[in-house]
């Protein structure tokens, strides 16, 4: 019904391209986060689906319906922002209704769509509380549940955990959860926090330099980033990208590196220069004795991070990796170097040009 | 003389409002020291007075050797990167980060030579002639960072410099603040509120909580060995699993009970004759809590009321009957449960820590069997 199709849009504002000739679907019944570092275009885009800002180029459709010209009171949209936007001095049942009575509903239905929202968001209890009595999180609950019951096609967030402190965003982020399933609207949420995207996102549109280099479900983009800047982006720390020589020979590549035991041969012949492989700090091995696949790396230090893993930082002729163990044994804690070894299902391969290489890679063993 | 920096028996009050209480630390030339604590726990006052912005209540604060009860700030020679790095917006780079050598009227030749070491060791030489307003945020810290630097000193404190900022801007400064103090041969006094920070940079941590430090150690000394009750509490993220509890003890054997779980405890204090029923804080790692295969025996079952996806790792937060849980696991890729289901969890109890409720010190920790 409502889908939103952006067609080769650019914003700019002087000289800076804040969004950059973009074409994009955002789906019904999904929550879509536009996830990238400040500056990358996302709240602009957002911005411009609003109606809040117009578009330099491009046209913005709604289903079928060419919006782009239209205010933001004719695009029947809900938006949630950084601020819990909340009318002091009346109650929490009444900041819902008020919206509604401008809509054309028997007392009955209003009634019942108030309810149901605030059962959505487990605000029942509050319904007669006076929205200054309440913290940050249950305004924003409020807002949320305006925003619901008035039943826009399309339902913006802007950073809604912004002003949200630590605990609170837990709560907020299971109520969101188990809210977007219920409804069938299409979702958008803008974050520059890649847990809350990843956590809350049905599909995740990645954004740099006002362009969205990919969108996927999370773990795909986690996985598979298909650009050097999503491997990079995601993760605490990001993907290692470890810089690879590369030859060419029977139509297949070969890449070599002092990270690599015995090389690595790659089913396109055409890889040119500047090829890294990509290899996420989890899925490096480490052993503390020498094994068969392995190469010796010296340990420059070692700290404790997320989750009590210990974080490695290692080093192979002044260039350096990072690598994330569970529970490593006393040898492995004590050992000044380590074995370390790359498994070829783990890595992503990129072309000098930091795009994902599909083709099939193996590694080589010692004999042939 | 190696210690450079030291508080003794210091307080400082903010009228009715005791801030610092009986604080000790000391710290080395090439330590590379974190003051670990909550937001507000008096960090940034703990830097004043070093600093000679504030004078303490009582104790004594030693620079060197000295005494600098009655020095003022300006003879001190300590530099400085605040958290707010205000910089002046009519300024070119290099021009912000010589000012501190203009005060102290340095020759033009010597100042350029500073600055351009200043600036190399934090890659940005290429910014020099930019002004502030033509730089992002993480490139702004930076040059916060060589403004406080560039004085040559052997004490530099930082102010929680990375608050605010990105977390990946954060990573790549958080090498890079470890380098440059591997490259300066001098003390850093580095205060932060975040756990994976401080771990992340520390030589040692000294955990400032509820007035005071209540243990200084290297990181994983005292991550994995906490003596102390705060340090358990808040050095890790997420934050650990805390339940009330008490002791009792069968013949020999000194129990220790929860409302969930009780387990067989091995007491740091050999013949301690603790009183029946005292009470107690048990608490485990997130990364302690595991998921329970069939045959386990000894297991909780718990909701999962919302399941956060790091990446590498996912935490969940569970929920027993009203009482709120976190664990870590490594991330799956199959999502063999979600949001709602009961799961089975257990804890292995070597993994358990008791501490002293009153006091916060540690008592003993788990052993043997974990009975529910």
């Amino acid at each position: 019904m409502s889908e939103i199709k952006i067609k080769n849009v650019s914003k700019n504002f002087g000289d800076v391209v804040a969004v950059d000739d973009l074409t994009f679907s955002f789906p019904e019944g999904k929550v879509t986060c536009l996830l990238g570092p400040s500056g990358c275009g996302k709240t602009t885009l957002l911005r411009m689906i609003a109606g809040l800002e117009a578009p330099t180029k491009g046209s913005i459709y709604f289903g079928d319906r060419d919006v782009t010209g239209l205010p933001p009171r004719k695009r029947n949209i809900g938006m949630v922002f950084q601020y819990p936007v909340v009318y002091r001095g009346i109650t929490v049942y009444r900041n819902i209704e008020l919206p509604l009575l401008k809509k054309k509903l028997s007392e009955a239905e209003r009634k019942q769509r108030i309810e149901e929202a605030m059962a959505l968001l487990n605000l029942e209890d509050q319904a007669g509380k006076d929205t200054s009595e309440l913290d940050n999180v249950s305004r924003q609950k409020v807002a949320v549940a305006r925003a619901i019951s008035y039943r826009p096609d399309i339902i913006l967030f802007d950073e809604p955990m912004t002003n949200i402190d630590a605990n609170s965003k837990i709560q907020f982020s299971h109520f969101f959860k188990a809210l977007s399933k219920k409804l069938n609207q299409v979702i958008v949420y803008v974050t520059h926090d890649q847990t809350e995207a990843m956590t809350l996102a049905d599909q995740i549109a990645l954004m740099e330099n006002g362009r969205i280099v990919q969108c996927n479900e999370p773990r795909i983009l986690y996985n598979e980033p298909e650009d050097v800047f999503g491997g990079w982006f995601l993760g605490n720390p990001g993907m290692n990208f470890i810089e690879v020589d590369c030859r060419a020979l029977d139509g297949k590549s070969l890449l070599t590196s002092s990270f690599l035991r015995s090389p690595v041969r790659v089913d396109n012949g055409a890889l040119g220069q500047g090829v890294s492989i990509g290899i996420r700090p989890e899925h490096i091995q480490l052993h503390e004795t020498a094994t068969d696949n392995a190469v010796e790396a010296k340990v420059k230090r070692k700290f404790i991070t997320v989750g009590g893993q210990y974080l490695y930082v290692l080093e192979i002729d002044a260039v350096g990796i990072k690598a994330k163990v569970s529970n490593p044994s006393p040898e492995l804690l004590k050992a000044t170097a380590v074995w370390i070894e790359l498994s070829v299902d783990r890595m992503v391969i990129f072309d000098g040009k930091r795009q994902r290489v599909h083709a099939p890679a193996e590694l080589l063993s010692e004999e042939n | 003389m190696n210690t450079v920096l030291q508080l003794d028996d210091v307080s400082k009050k903010y009228g009715p409002l005791q801030v610092l209480e009986d604080v000790h630390l000391s710290v080395n030339r090439n330590d590379f020291m974190v003051v670990y604590g909550l937001p507000s726990s008096g960090k940034t006052v703990l830097l004043r007075l070093l600093m000679g912005l504030e004078k303490p209540d009582l104790g004594a604060i030693l620079l060197r050797g000295e005494d600098v009860r009655n020095m003022p700030p300006k003879g001190r020679n300590i530099g400085y990167v605040p958290q707010d790095f205000a910089l002046y917006p009519h300024k070119t780079i290099f021009e912000n980060i010589a000012y501190p050598l203009l005060l102290m009227k340095k020759p033009a030749a010597e100042i350029g030579q500073v600055v351009k070491r200043a600036a190399a060791m934090l890659h940005i030489e290429d910014l020099l002639k930019k002004l502030p307003t033509q730089l992002s945020g993480g490139q702004k810290q930076r040059v916060a960072v060589a403004r406080g630097v560039v004085k040559e000193t052997d004490i530099y404190l930082f102010d929680d410099p990375l608050a605010g900022l990105d977390f990946k801007l954060r990573e790549q400064l958080i090498d890079d603040l470890r380098t440059l103090q591997e490259e300066m041969d001098a003390c850093f006094l580095y205060t932060t509120s975040d756990p994976v920070e401080s771990l992340a940079l520390a030589e040692r941590i000294a955990i400032l909580h509820e007035r005071t430090i209540r243990e200084i150690g290297e990181p994983q000394a005292i991550y994995v060995n906490p003596r102390h009750l705060s340090t358990m509490d808040i050095l890790g993220f997420p934050r650990a699993n805390l339940f009330a509890g008490k002791l009792s003890r069968k013949t020999s054997q000194m129990r220790c009970e929860t409302r969930f779980f009780s387990f067989p405890m091995v007491m740091d204090e050999k013949g301690f004759s603790g009183e029946e029923r005292r009470k107690v804080i048990v608490a485990v790692r997130p990364e302690n809590i595991l998921k329970a295969s069939e045959k386990t025996t000894g297991c909780l079952t718990a909701e999962i009321y919302l399941r956060e996806d790091l990446g590498a790792e996912e935490i969940l937060y569970l929920n027993i009957q009203d009482a709120g849980l976190t664990m870590v696991t490594p991330s799956s890729q199959n999502r063999e449960y979600d949001v709602g289901d009961q799961i089975s969890i257990c804890m292995d109890a070597k993994s358990l820590f008791v501490f002293d409720e009153s006091t916060g010190t540690r008592m003993g920790k788990g052993t043997g069997d974990v009975n529910v």
